[in-house]
């Protein structure tokens, strides 16, 4: 089995890994900050999926970050780009997901904080009654 | 360990397996991925391309390319997302002063002489990520996140009194964010609007010159790079993001008693 294979695999698993680890927490954690941080790891692990969904390993080379880096332009250049680069459009996507993510934290921790003041507590079961 | 816990555990277990053989069956494909798929290659093929005016971007960088040109209006929507979210986390507080008057104790005298170094030069490294974000990897989300960096250490190090002693209150911040909101809401009509008055076609988020639509921004200016609208667009995201969630931030760091006063008694 080559490295970037193994690797692959690692990454793969883990990836799962922390997706158990993170329904776990929103399922069967009653507190809710610690639903909060379970919410994160979900999206933290699909925003790594989506990047790991558009790498590639070229079959001659290594894999190149997608920016362009000639400073000259011609049809050469360009294929060696087109080959070589990773997709862009997961990491393009991944990268609004992360700050739009961010403020979407911010806005429920600021519902667990007032909700804390309200009641007294970030316990869902203490909340029930 | 109760039985419904055991289920739980047990169910996830099987959640995680089952979506991880259904992937692996149909999914991912070959690991790790010999070829990106075609519109991947038309992307990275139209992001910088002499050759193919019409159709191609203005920067060398893909990911900027594709988030504020050929996906423009996707990441227009995502941002208002993102300013409605911080909106409504200031709504909570709504009524809450903030005033920079009082005592402050901060931190040692070494932490402070370090954290003043560390806050030119941060926005300075959030500026050139920024401004350059159409040439290597970077852009308006990711100087904004590393200039806020500054608002927590001057909250951590200083107090938050010293972030409103410093002139940033809390209305001046939310002028920062809405000027930036305005910014690329105007980059992205600004060719329209020059359009109707010279007479000619345009489109929303049209950055350079396309069939039947001859304006554009400046790609090139004496053999520098400009990235037409790229530029504007990473510039004023990056004060859009740097003043919401500063404004948050220091929202956060408020004295509990005052804000419980405000949100809870009244």
């Amino acid at each position: 089995m080559n490295l970037s294979l193994m690797t692959a695999y690692v990454v793969v698993i883990s990836l799962y890994v922390n997706l158990g680890i993170a329904l776990y927490g929103i399922f069967a954690r009653p507190s809710l900050v610690k639903k909060l941080l379970a919410i994160t790891i979900l999206s933290d692990t699909a925003n790594a999926f989506a990047v790991l969904v558009g790498y590639r390993w070229p079959k001659t080379g290594t894999p190149k970050p997608p920016v362009y880096t000639n400073s000259t332009f011609n049809n050469q250049t360009l294929h060696y780009y087109v080959t070589h680069a990773v997709d862009p459009l997961p990491q393009a996507l991944v990268l609004t997901a992360i700050v739009i993510g961010l403020a979407v934290t911010i806005f429920i921790a600021f519902i667990i904080i007032q909700y804390y003041r309200l009641h007294g507590t970030v316990d869902v079961r203490k909340a029930r009654r | 360990m109760k039985a419904s816990e055991v289920f739980v555990l047990i169910s996830i277990i099987v959640f995680i397996f089952s979506l991880a053989y259904i992937t692996s069956l149909g999914g991912l494909g070959q690991l790790p991925p010999v070829n990106v798929r075609v519109l991947a290659q038309r992307y990275l093929e139209l992001t910088w391309n002499p050759l193919k005016p019409f159709m191609s971007s203005s920067g060398y960088e893909s990911v900027t390319a594709i988030v504020w040109d050929f996906r423009g209006l996707d990441t227009f929507f995502e941002t208002a997302v993102f300013y409605g979210a911080i909106i409504a986390a200031i709504a909570i507080y709504r009524g809450v002063k903030i005033t920079g008057k009082g005592k402050t104790i901060g931190m040692s005298p070494i932490a402070r002489t370090i954290t003043r170094l560390s806050i030119v030069l941060i926005p300075t490294v959030a500026a050139s990520i920024a401004l350059h974000g159409h040439l290597t990897p970077g852009g308006g989300f990711q100087a904004g996140s590393v200039a806020t960096v500054v608002a927590v250490l001057i909250i951590m190090v200083f107090g938050r009194k010293a972030i409103i002693r410093k002139g940033l209150t809390k209305s001046r911040i939310l002028l920062l964010r809405s000027l930036g909101l305005l910014g690329i809401g105007f980059t992205a009509v600004a060719l329209l609007l020059a359009a109707i008055a010279l007479g000619v076609n345009a489109y929303i988020f049209q950055n350079q010159p396309k069939p039947f639509a001859p304006l554009g921004f400046p790609k090139i200016y004496d053999g520098m790079i400009l990235g037409g609208s790229l530029l504007l667009f990473n510039f004023f995201e990056f004060i859009a993001v740097t003043a919401g969630f500063t404004l948050v931030l220091l929202l956060l760091s408020l004295d509990e008693k005052d804000v419980r006063r405000v949100v809870v008694e009244k």
